[in-house]
């Protein structure tokens, strides 16, 4: 074989060598997964961080194949061994840069010490902390490690160096605000949990983490308690030092506290907590808006060390949001003043209004006045001026119907109150009077299925409800079609009354004649026969027969009495205004009928207004029947007492409490009705029958009552004049009414670390989960302004509804929440509101001095530290402990490698092996010497 | 660079050891390998080689010098290797990063592209980002500085500002992804706090971009003059993502038997999605549905009336067609039942019926009567209820209810004056506060007293919750951390025993010291500081956590304080009562695992992140070695072809 050949083969070897190590360093060590290359060893964990250096393996072929053509004079087994040595030369290199680790243990201690240089900490304070830190630098030993953070509302690190080069302790001083922070007015503040999180990162690793704090606990950013486990789970453990100096000389307002709800008018009172460092003297101010506060607007205190409460008194005169601020002045002993001033927004909301709709609003003055005396706003508007929509009606806290017709009072008007008071919660009050209740003809309506009583009286006594006299004219005059038709009306006012009423008929020309005594109603078929009877004669004269009418009545015993009068003629009206005066004196009433156009309409008039009842004129006498009907239909369903009656309470209710209601005068006339059963409740009856005058119920979330009497100078007319009078209604409107804007959900709001956090409760009537309402927060501030912002509210639990946001101004903050719910045809309905305010005086970081030393006990408990240790040696003990460290191997493989590449250098300088040809060479020359010898 | 300094071997005894090796090596270059004889046949061939002598000589020296020169050189690099030279710590042209990786419940994600064929746990976000900042570590100049931060709920800086690889890189294996919204603006404002005052100051935000806005209650993030970057993970193109956004269970106010559930589901993809909906309680399926959610439609299901032994509740969720979503973190959701134990009550009493009938309303109540003089007895009570009695409070009374208080000798209040109803002016509630918990669903406004004694708060937080025109009737307040409540007058001088309201105030006061309020939510929210409640006279308590681990927390004004940042169910142990809660991500917008293409700091807009040249390491010695590795290569084809010796 030639030696090309042999070169050829000898670089085959190789290259195969090559490929297969090649192979599986890519099999074993480059497609090897992270962690591959670990191994424990006595215990000892040993790591290549980057194991594909190990790839120098590969020079191996390179210097085996390179020997094909080395002309190195050497042996063999030295090339051999060479070639070895070279190649472990460069796989000790690479596994140098494989970087092998291994774990190692070290008690080096690495001291942060975090020190409070906030605003709230004395400057004396601040130089105790710098003698913590000088010690701290002395106290350590040689190789351990100190750095120092200085934290108000951030953290920084601060160091230092020796003449010589090593760190030395720092000088403390307290930071300049940021010029971002001075810009968006943020203020100062104290973050203990951010200086501790920057000291994480100056732990270089291998040594023991130490965090000293040294500080007064208040914290106004963070929360340093959350962040004691997680340091401790970091391995870092926190020993702290409170600053136990006194604090600065400060006095400063924390809160000002007003009632949850100020109504206009009334007094209340407002508290000033003041904190106070040391005892003090200030002059106080307080504002109502811009001005002092009326009442009481300018004191000199003398404050006492700790919490000081000052309460002023003030009164609200206009609704809307009001915003008081409390200022001090001439402070003795004050190092800050941003904490001197503090303020906070109320939403007054407006005097209640009510909505009194009344038929004849000129009578409704008595009522007026009175519930305005009682500081409520009152509407008084006829029924054509009833509000025609929910969202108009909603403005109301109570509405009030007096003595409206139904058909003066539409049914949707009537489907809107019950809206009113079953959906939004308001207050609705029905009065009598003759248009009141059966009078005014309010059977089977959507409104008298909201009340509490019902219309369809029973009699409560054997007395006659009804008796009626008819006085029909029967002149030549009335000839023909007027008198059937009069007869006609007299015989339907028989279909009308029921049996027990009683009736009579008095017909009259010049003289009065009685066709029909007064005889219950039942006896139809003979009075009908008698009325049929009567024929036309003579002239016209009324006295006498309205005389007799009264005769009639007035020995006839009957809750209401009634007399209809038709006369188609005139006639001398001497003494019958007198007369019909004395009729309604004795609660008769009567109703006149003109037919045609010869009547005296004055006297007819006259008659129907003394007389307590209607004119009417009828030119048709086709009509009469009709006007007879509905005349009779009006007094016999009228169902009306009237009559003077004491009034007794029946059951408890709070606006009843201070009103003595037995000392109240009497009434003098009511509609009958019946309670209807619970939770109907019937609180005010008349004393003799029982029957309701006033009763309530809940409908929906509000209150429906029934006042079965009237609110005007006719039944009520002694009322009118009681001294209670005013206060009955002011407290009945008030326990009744729509108390809250319409239902009002109470709004929790609490301010964290400048974030606000509100959240509301929502249940229905019945205390279930108020669902998936659409909820809205409007915030408004800082006030006086008028920035806005609203956010949407988040259900996140059964009935709450929760945000948070972060509010970045001082200042009060007026909050609103609005709950909606979306109807299936995706209209909006309001549910209710929700108010609330907040206050972000100014940073917190003036409010509080006292250094907070239970959160720092704390804070060392779970940080494994110590509290208020004695010196500082046993902070910088590492007290047996010791740390895991990653040591560096790469070194050694180095060293391994310099020592191979010095047994690889002596092999190429000495030679080893096949040193017998020294003795081959001597043999021969020997033998060549005596041959030379022997020739010689 | 300004300069170097020596890391490893200190530069007197890489002196020493210099001088001895090259000593060694001149040595070993003094000796002469002694030549082999070989037998020349052809004596012409000696002229040839004697007269070349002169310039053979002259090159076999330098030759041999020049060998002995390379040796000596490969051992000054092997040795400055172990020196480890490294730069000057401060140096005016590198630059300082802190690097923020993402640890937020969306780089659970595993939306990014699977390693090909293998198996194991799915590539997550975090998987990835922590690859790109490995290569962007070992890019860093040598000169750079990095600080590697884990950016959850707050942040944690796992390493130093350093340019130790290993120590990055430890740092970046340390990073853990937890069930949490990331915090921007903590993150940010760390990263500049860690960069004040250093040359070429950089923050590195390593997410999938889901962060917000850089804001917080001191105002929005100023980065000043620090650049930003950003490395993007995530895939936008498909991301598919449904999750359990919420889920709490409350009792109702009325009826603490029964409880209502809510749970909110969130389709977060552009798709349709039909979804399974499954609802557990205490391990047992109680209801399946299947739900059509339109694209990025979150819908509310509640289950109201539940009653039952319940206690945990589990609500998990998964696509319908049994594909597996990107982010498996928000699939289930936690609560726990708010416990109706039976709670002792403790009676001190000579005897009133109307206590006893309202006592007896509630099965749930474990009452033991006491006679004043055998006060107090045996064992630990939530309750203790002095009828016409004030002695002073023993320790395991729990709550205190004063009827009727004799004396304020041991009472946490004062006596004022006796007051007696008249016509004028009755005796009864003239104001409450409604919104106080012992009045709650009560009508007390009409309740008539015959006579009663004036109740005086003595402390500033003490609650009036109802007064009369003559004086305070009804007092609550809290005294190291036990509540307690005040009626100041015997219900027998008064009809309120006769009225419905009388035991519903009894179990109000009593629901009021057990803390079963509706306000109990059934679990917290990851990422939020959770004050649980606690008992005031302890310090500390131990949290077991999700997966069975223990820590020790701090407990301050009667609450325990931790930074929870995994969902599951805890249990707190305190002072040899445990008790349990549970907690969820619930955060629709980290549910929505969308990367967002760019990232931006009020008007700044994030840059990529440049500079790194991957492969090139900072740390000298490496090279060092390189060098002796390719130069004892070529060394050995130059001595084995003679051209050095």
């Amino acid at each position: 074989m030639t030696t090309r050949t042999l070169r050829g083969l000898w670089v085959a070897v190789c290259a195969v060598a090559f490929a297969v190590l090649a192979y599986l360093y890519w099999r074993r060590v480059w497609l090897a997964p992270p962690g591959a290359f670990v191994w424990i060893r006595e215990g000892v964990r040993h790591e290549l961080l980057a194991p594909r250096m190990l790839g120098t393996a590969l020079l191996a072929p390179w210097f085996v194949g390179v020997l094909a053509w080395s002309l190195a004079d050497l042996p063999w087994q030295q090339r051999l061994l060479s070639v070895l040595l070279r190649s472990g030369f460069a796989l000790l290199l690479g596994l140098g840069l494989a970087r092998p680790v291994r774990a190692t243990e070290s008690d080096r201690v690495a001291l942060v010490v975090l020190v409070d240089v906030s605003d709230s900490v004395a400057d004396e304070a601040i130089a105790d902390a710098q003698r913590v830190v000088n010690d701290a630098f002395a106290a350590g030993r040689p190789d351990d490690l100190v750095k120092v953070v200085t934290f108000a509302e951030r953290p920084r690190l601060v160091e230092a160096t020796s003449p010589d080069g090593r760190a030395a302790p720092p000088t403390l001083v307290r930071h300049a605000r940021s010029e971002a922070a001075a810009r968006d007015d943020v203020g100062a503040g104290t973050n203990l949990q951010a200086a501790l999180q920057l000291a994480y990162g100056l732990f270089p690793p291998g040594y023991l983490r130490r965090a000293l704090v040294v500080s007064d606990g208040l914290e106004t950013d963070g929360d340093v308690l959350a962040e004691a486990n997680r340091a401790r789970q970091y391995g870092v453990s926190i020993h702290a030092i409170p600053y136990r100096r006194e604090p600065p000389a400060e006095v400063a307002v924390r809160e000002l506290v007003l009632p949850e709800r100020v109504k206009v008018g009334e007094t209340f009172e407002v508290r000033a907590d003041v904190f106070a460092t040391r005892a003090a003297r200030a002059k106080m101010r307080l504002y109502q808006g811009e001005a002092l506060n009326g009442l009481d607007g300018v004191r000199d205190v003398e404050l006492e060390p700790g919490a000081n409460s000052v309460v002023w008194k003030s009164v609200v005169r206009l609704p809307g949001e009001v915003t008081y601020a409390l200022e001090l002045a001439e402070v003795s002993a004050d190092r800050f003043t941003e904490n001197n001033r503090i303020a906070t927004t109320i939403d007054v909301p407006g005097r209640p209004q009510i909505l009194y709709v009344e038929d004849a609003p000129e009578y409704g003055g008595p009522l007026a006045r009175a519930l305005t005396a009682q500081q409520y706003e009152v509407d008084l508007r006829p029924p054509s001026g009833f509000p025609t929509s929910l969202k108009e009606l909603e403005r109301y806290d109570l509405v009030i119907l007096s003595d409206v017709p139904r058909e003066r009072f539409p049914a949707s008007a009537q489907t809107l109150v019950e809206s009113y008071v079953r959906d939004l919660g308001g207050g609705f009050l029905f009065a009598g009077g003759e248009n009141g209740y059966g009078l005014g003809g309010w059977q089977d309506t959507p409104l008298a299925r909201v009340l509490p009583v019902r219309m369809d009286a029973e009699r409560m006594n054997r007395t006659p409800s009804v008796a009626m006299a008819l006085v029909l004219d029967h002149s030549g005059s009335m000839t023909g079609l007027p008198m059937e038709m009069a007869k006609k009306a007299a015989k339907a006012t028989l279909d009308v009354l029921a049996g027990d009423d009683l009736v009579s008929v008095v017909v009259f020309d010049a003289t009065p004649e009685t066709v029909v005594k007064m005889q219950p109603v039942r006896n139809r078929t003979r009075i009908r026969s008698l009325i049929s009877q009567v024929q036309p004669a003579g002239g016209t004269e009324i006295f006498p027969a309205l005389d007799r009418a009264y005769g009639l009545l007035n020995v006839t015993e009957a809750r209401k009495k009634h007399v209809i009068l038709l006369t188609d003629g005139k006639a001398p009206s001497g003494g019958i205004r007198e007369l019909v005066s004395q009729m309604i004196a004795e609660s008769i009433t009567v109703t006149s009928v003109g037919l045609g156009s010869e009547v005296d309409e004055q006297l007819l008039r006259t008659i129907a207004e003394v007389g307590g009842g209607r004119y009417h004129h009828a030119p048709d006498p086709n009509s009469l029947p009709r006007i007879f009907t509905k005349e009779t239909e009006r007094i016999a369903r009228a169902a009306a007492v009237e009559e003077w009656f004491p009034v007794v309470q029946t059951d408890h209710a709070s606006f009843l409490k201070r009103l003595d209601v037995r000392s109240a005068p009497l009434l003098h006339g009511y509609v009958t009705t019946r309670l209807k059963p619970p939770p109907a409740v019937q609180l005010l009856a008349n004393a003799d029958t029982d029957e309701p005058i006033l009763a309530r119920w809940r409908v929906g979330t509000g209150w429906v009552l029934a006042w079965t009497t009237d609110v005007k100078t006719r039944w009520a007319t002694e009322w009118v004049g009681w001294s209670g009078w005013e206060k009955f209604w002011g407290q009945l409107v008030r326990e009744h009414m729509r108390t809250k804007d319409r239902h009002e959900l109470e709004l929790r709001a609490e301010l964290r670390s400048g974030i606000l956090h509100a959240s509301v409760d929502a249940f229905t009537a019945d205390e279930r989960f108020d669902n998936q309402l659409d909820s809205r927060l409007t915030i408004t501030g800082p006030l006086p302004g008028s920035d806005k912002r609203v956010v949407p509210m988040r259900q996140t639990a059964p009935g709450r509804y929760e945000v948070e946001v972060p509010l970045e101004k001082h200042g009060s903050f007026l909050l609103r929440a609005e709950h909606v719910r979306e109807l299936e045809d995706g209209t909006l309905r309001p549910v209710a509101v929700s108010r609330g305010h907040v206050s972000n005086p100014y940073p917190r970081e003036y409010a509080s001095f006292k250094t907070d030393e239970a959160t720092l006990e704390r804070l060392s408990l779970v940080g494994g530290g110590s509290f208020a240790p004695d010196g500082l040696a046993r902070v910088v003990d590492p007290a047996g402990e010791r740390i895991p460290s990653h040591g560096e191997l790469w070194s050694r493989a180095v060293m391994a490698a310099i020592a191979v590449f010095l047994m690889d250098l002596l092999l190429r300088r000495v030679r080893l092996f096949d040193r017998s040809f020294r003795v081959a060479r001597a043999r021969a020359s020997a033998r060549g010497g005596s041959k030379r010898l022997a020739r010689g | 660079m300004s300069g170097l300094h020596l890391a490893g071997i200190d530069a007197a005894t890489l002196a020493r050891a210099g001088l001895g090796l090259a000593a060694a090596v001149v040595v070993l270059y003094v000796l002469k390998l002694r030549r082999r004889p070989i037998a020349v046949p052809f004596a012409a061939l000696w002229q040839r080689v004697l007269r070349d002598r002169d310039a053979t000589t002259l090159f076999s020296q330098l030759k041999r010098l020049l060998s002995l020169l390379l040796q000596l050189a490969l051992v000054a690099l092997m040795l400055g290797a172990l020196g480890d030279p490294r730069s000057a710590a401060v140096s005016v042209t590198g630059r300082h990063l802190v690097v923020l990786v993402d640890a937020s419940a969306s780089m659970k994600a595993t939306d990014v592209s699977q390693p090909r064929g293998e198996e194991g746990p799915r590539r997550t976000r975090l998987d990835v980002a922590k690859e790109r900042l490995r290569q962007t570590i070992r890019g860093l100049s040598g000169n750079d500085r990095m600080l590697i931060a884990a950016l959850d709920s707050t942040v944690t800086p796992l390493s130093t500002m350093t340019g130790d690889v290993g120590e990055l890189e430890r740092a970046l294996d340390a990073v853990r992804a937890v069930d949490v919204r990331a915090s921007y603006a903590a993150g940010l404002r760390y990263a500049l706090d860690s960069l004040r005052g250093l040359p070429n100051p950089e923050v590195v935000v390593a997410s999938d971009g889901a962060l917000g806005e850089a804001t917080d209650g001191r105002g929005p993030v100023d980065l000043g003059s620090a650049k930003l970057s950003y490395v993007k993970v995530g895939d936008s193109s498909s991301s598919r993502n449904v999750a359990v956004t919420g889920l709490s269970v409350r009792r109702y106010p009325l009826d603490k038997s029964r409880y209502e559930v809510l749970v909110e589901i969130t389709n977060t993809m552009d798709d349709a999605a039909t979804v399974e909906l499954e609802l557990v309680g205490d391990g047992r399926i109680t209801d399946i549905v299947k739900l059509s959610l339109g694209a990025r439609e979150t819908t509310t299901r509640f289950y109201p009336n539940l009653s039952g032994a319940d206690r945990t509740l589990e609500a998990r969720v998964r696509l319908a067609d049994g594909a597996f979503d990107d982010l498996p973190a928000d699939d289930r959701a936690f609560a726990l039942l708010p416990e109706r134990r039976r709670a002792r009550v403790q009676v001190v009493t000579r005897g009133n019926m109307y206590l006893d009938a309202a006592l007896l309303l509630d099965e749930y109540l474990e009452v033991v009567p006491v006679e004043p003089d055998a006060y107090p007895a045996e064992g630990a009570f939530d309750v203790t209820i002095f009828d016409g009695v004030a002695p002073p409070v023993a320790a395991g009374s729990g709550g205190v209810l004063y009827l009727a208080p004799p004396s304020d000798e041991h009472t946490p209040f004062k006596l004022g004056a006796r007051l007696t109803s008249d016509v004028a002016t009755p005796l009864g509630f003239d104001e409450l506060d409604d919104r106080h918990p012992l009045v709650r669903y009560l009508s007390l406004g009409e309740v008539n007293v015959g006579r009663a004694r004036e109740l005086e708060a003595v402390e500033k937080k003490d609650a009036t919750v109802g007064r009369s025109l003559k004086g305070t009737l009804l007092l609550a307040g809290r005294r190291k951390g036990k509540p307690f409540v005040a009626l100041g007058f015997d219900v027998r001088d008064s009809d309120l025993p006769l009225r419905v309201a009388w035991p519903l105030f009894v179990m109000n006061v009593i629901a009021h010291f057990l803390d079963e309020d509706t306000g109990y939510i059934s679990s917290f929210r990851t990422g939020e500081v959770w004050s649980i409640p606690a008992a005031a006279s302890e310090k500390t308590a131990t949290l077991t956590l999700p997966d069975g681990a223990e820590c020790l927390i701090p407990v301050k004004d009667g609450r325990a304080v931790y930074l929870g940042q995994e969902a599951g169910l805890y249990g707190l142990s305190l002072g040899g009562e445990r008790s349990g809660f549970a907690a969820n991500l619930s955060d629709p917008a980290e549910s929505a695992i969308t990367p967002e293409p760019e990232l931006k700091v009020g008007e700044t807009r994030a840059g990529e992140l440049e500079g790194f040249t991957v492969g090139a390491r900072r740390e000298l010695w490496v090279y060092f070695l390189v060098a002796v590795l390719v130069v004892s290569a070529l060394e050995w084809l130059t001595y084995h072809r003679r051209v050095t010796v």
